[in-house]
């Protein structure tokens, strides 16, 4: 009895905090619908009383909406897909292979993890300047395409599975390619949803390093447009919550189709064995 | 097989990104070349004046980006009134967010001719923009003729950009208000006297509750700190525009009225919300002392509210100055842009500066009174409130110079220990004046008071 009290003043206890993060994010989404003098009003309510869509039908006019969000997708994808591979390949090597200086590459990767990255961003920026790259999604790509964390998170996961299934590939005659796609990689679902998510989500939300890259405005991405609303002396709340409500739903998609397999890839990336 | 079709379009489409989105600006540039030089156009401007029958670089194809940080449709119509007369020169309109504009534009300065030729300019960041200046070539006797905030903007007489618009504080008040008051306009203060007399007239209570304040300063102490004392004749600076004084009477005085409408006329309260203007907007201040921006910000987010303005108050009638202003430039030149675009960009500025319709449009814009002589008696222009309130005395506001941010940023930490935590005056100050001390040793900021007309009638 007193357990199942206990168990439900835990339930109770959850729904409660849940509700309490959720709140914010679902204001923003009813507030969207809301004109910006009732979300500046003196009494507040959670519900829209004059519904209003003109946050979202105004949105292309104020900057190229849909452009934007069209270039944030295909950077975080194209960068999603090849952090993922190049994480997945290293930490094949670095967990199966035996070389000389593997644990000094390993712990060189772990250390560009520990760098702040605003230490390195002068010195990249001026990189970057001098190979005439800015202007250029390459100079979005480049620098994160090779993720110390991907890396460390694989190089856990893969060095889980065991070595005998690989010598068994071997001795069937399979190339170190073949046993990499068909068995490598299909038993580190779990990790690489991890990693995609993350990597994701942190390409999607970086604001600093393209606002400063690119300069043309068919190529800016949709972090750098949302803060266009944000002026100098006021800010369009209204189509402010509407442009992130568009804009987090590529993030949403992203968590759905992956969500199964996210916990147990981040479990699994951080207890070897 | 169908995984390595889809291996397959992924690579191309990364490979068709990487190559196909490549930097645009390596690409040749191939515009229209102009051969008519006389186009049968009027000469624009006063003394500024602009001729447009005459070819800008030869007649031969130009580009050109000028970033700026708002208004992309206002600024772009001058771009493109201005590529008509010249269609051989194209201006590409490069809009930022106001919050990395100055992180980005210093940094894009710095590749010399790959930067943007013109860009906005605000005066409190010249210190970053100046070593990558090019002068007007102007004369400045006309552009001082022109705009009569122009002197202020000369440096060793040269002037880089100057103001094409000024804007001041202003007392809003609420109409609907005033009359349930029994207020009419012939009631509208001159003296800070009856300023407080009204405001009081206008303070509701329901019992010990304060429902309706006279007057709200809440979030706006430390912005009449820094207007005010001028009325009493003190400049924040010495003669030599470095040693800054926030202990003087003025300053003091200025600190005890504000404290008095609060705490002794209880015309308005320290915890009666922490935004004035919010406050307005919602119906619950009846005045509040706000900037020419507070109209755009009604304007979006409470338009129904029904209010008009007079001008601040003053002590006795007869100001050292009623107020500060500040301006919002005209452009400035990259001097490191190739030459050919330093002299389309010199036409342009010279076509702006002469364009007084443009000009309007701007101001009306951001609620500025004109900085351009021309339209000082507009019509459309006087019919914004937050300009009619100051046109009468414009010329008895100062310009402090592009203000150092640690004297705001002290004044409002003392502001808020004279409210908030019963500090003394004299001691809130001393701390603030203490430290913006310090920090300016550290810099070579020179303050522009004395360039003010009526500098010597200071105290």
């Amino acid at each position: 009895m007193k357990k199942r009290v206990l168990k439900g003043l835990l339930y109770i206890t959850l729904t409660v905090v849940g509700l309490i993060t959720v709140l914010p994010f679902i204001w923003m989404i009813l507030s969207s619908f809301k004109s910006n003098e009732e979300i500046s009003a003196l009494h507040q309510t959670l519900l829209p009383q004059q519904f209003t869509l003109e946050n979202y039908t105004s949105l292309q006019a104020n900057f190229n909406f849909l452009r934007y969000f069209g270039n944030s997708v295909l950077i975080a994808i194209i960068v999603t897909v090849l952090v993922v591979y190049i994480s997945c390949i290293c930490g094949f090597v670095l967990s199966k292979y035996e070389f000389k200086g593997k644990n000094l590459i390993f712990g060189f990767v772990m250390m560009t993890m520990m760098i702040p990255w605003s230490v390195t961003i002068i010195s990249r920026y001026t990189m970057f300047m001098k190979a005439g790259l800015q202007d250029t999604y390459l100079s979005l790509i480049l620098p994160v395409m090779v993720s110390g964390f991907g890396i460390f998170m694989m190089e856990q996961d893969i060095s889980s599975i065991p070595n005998e299934l690989l010598e068994a590939a071997r001795i069937d005659g399979a190339s170190e390619f073949r046993i990499f796609h068909q068995i490598i990689l299909p038993m580190s679902k779990n990790s690489i949803s991890a990693i995609a998510i993350f990597q994701f989500l942190w390409v999607w939300e970086d604001y600093l390093w393209p606002y400063l890259m690119i300069d043309s405005e068919k190529k800016q991405l949709l972090a750098v447009g949302l803060t266009m609303f944000n002026g100098r002396y006021s800010t369009d709340y209204g189509g402010l919550f509407a442009a992130t409500v568009i804009s987090i739903l590529p993030v949403i998609i992203v968590y759905v189709i992956f969500q199964k397999r996210f916990v147990a890839g981040v479990s699994a990336g951080s207890v070897k064995g | 097989m169908w995984r390595k079709m889809i291996a397959m379009c992924m690579t191309l489409s990364m490979l068709l990104t990487l190559t196909g989105c490549g930097n645009s600006k390596t690409a040749s540039y191939k515009g229209v070349t102009d051969s008519q030089p006389d186009k049968g156009l009027e000469i624009m401007g006063d003394r500024v004046t602009y001729d447009p029958n005459h070819l800008v670089n030869d007649g031969k194809p130009v580009e050109l980006e000028w970033w700026l940080w708002d208004a992309a449709d206002l600024f772009g119509s001058i771009a493109r009134e201005y590529e008509k007369i010249h269609p051989n020169v194209t201006i590409h309109i490069v809009n930022n967010p106001w919050d990395g504009f100055w992180t980005k534009l210093p940094l894009a300065l710095q590749k010399g001719e790959s930067g943007p030729t013109l860009f906005n300019v605000h005066n409190s960041y010249q210190h970053l923009l100046l070593t990558y200046m090019e002068p007007y070539d102007i004369d400045v006797n006309d552009l001082e003729a022109d705009f009569f905030t122009a002197k202020s903007h000369e440096i060793d007489g040269k002037i880089y950009y100057c103001d094409f618009g000024i804007m001041t504080g202003t007392i809003y008040y609420n109409k609907d208000m005033w009359t349930k008051a029994g207020l009419t306009e012939k009631d509208i203060p001159k003296t800070w006297d009856e300023f407080r007399e009204i405001a009081k007239n206008l303070t509701i209570f329901e019992g010990d509750e304060m429902v309706q304040a006279g007057f709200n300063y809440n979030g706006d102490f430390e912005n009449l700190m820094q207007g005010v004392p001028y009325q009493y004749g003190n400049t924040i600076f010495d003669e030599t525009g470095t040693i800054p004084s926030l202990t003087q009477d003025g300053q003091k005085k200025t600190a005890q009225m504000m404290l008095d409408f609060y705490e002794k006329d209880h015309v308005g309260d320290k915890d009666f919300g922490t935004d004035a203007a919010q406050s307005f907007g919602q119906g619950q201040s009846a005045m509040v002392y706000k900037w020419g921006h507070f109209y755009g910000y009604l304007k979006t987010n409470y338009p129904d509210i029904n209010y008009g303005t007079f001008e601040i108050p003053t002590v006795d009638g007869k100001p050292f100055a009623y107020d500060r202003y500040n301006g919002e430039a005209t452009p400035g030149i990259n001097k490191n842009a190739r030459p050919e675009q330093v002299e389309v960009a010199q036409d342009f500025i010279r076509f702006y500066l002469a364009n007084q319709e443009k000009q309007k449009e701007l101001c009306m814009n951001y609620s500025l009174f004109p900085a351009n002589n021309a339209l000082r008696e507009d019509k459309d222009l006087q019919s914004n409130p937050a300009i009619q309130a100051v046109s009468e005395h414009i010329d008895r506001y100062i310009w402090p110079g592009a203000m150092p941010a640690t004297l705001g940023d002290n004044l409002k930490i003392a502001c808020q220990d004279m409210m908030y935590n019963g500090t003394s005056i004299e001691e809130a100050l001393k701390t603030a004046e203490d430290i913006v001390k310090v920090d300016l040793s550290n810099q070579e900021f020179v303050a522009s008071e004395n360039l003010y007309d009526k500098y010597s009638e200071r105290k």
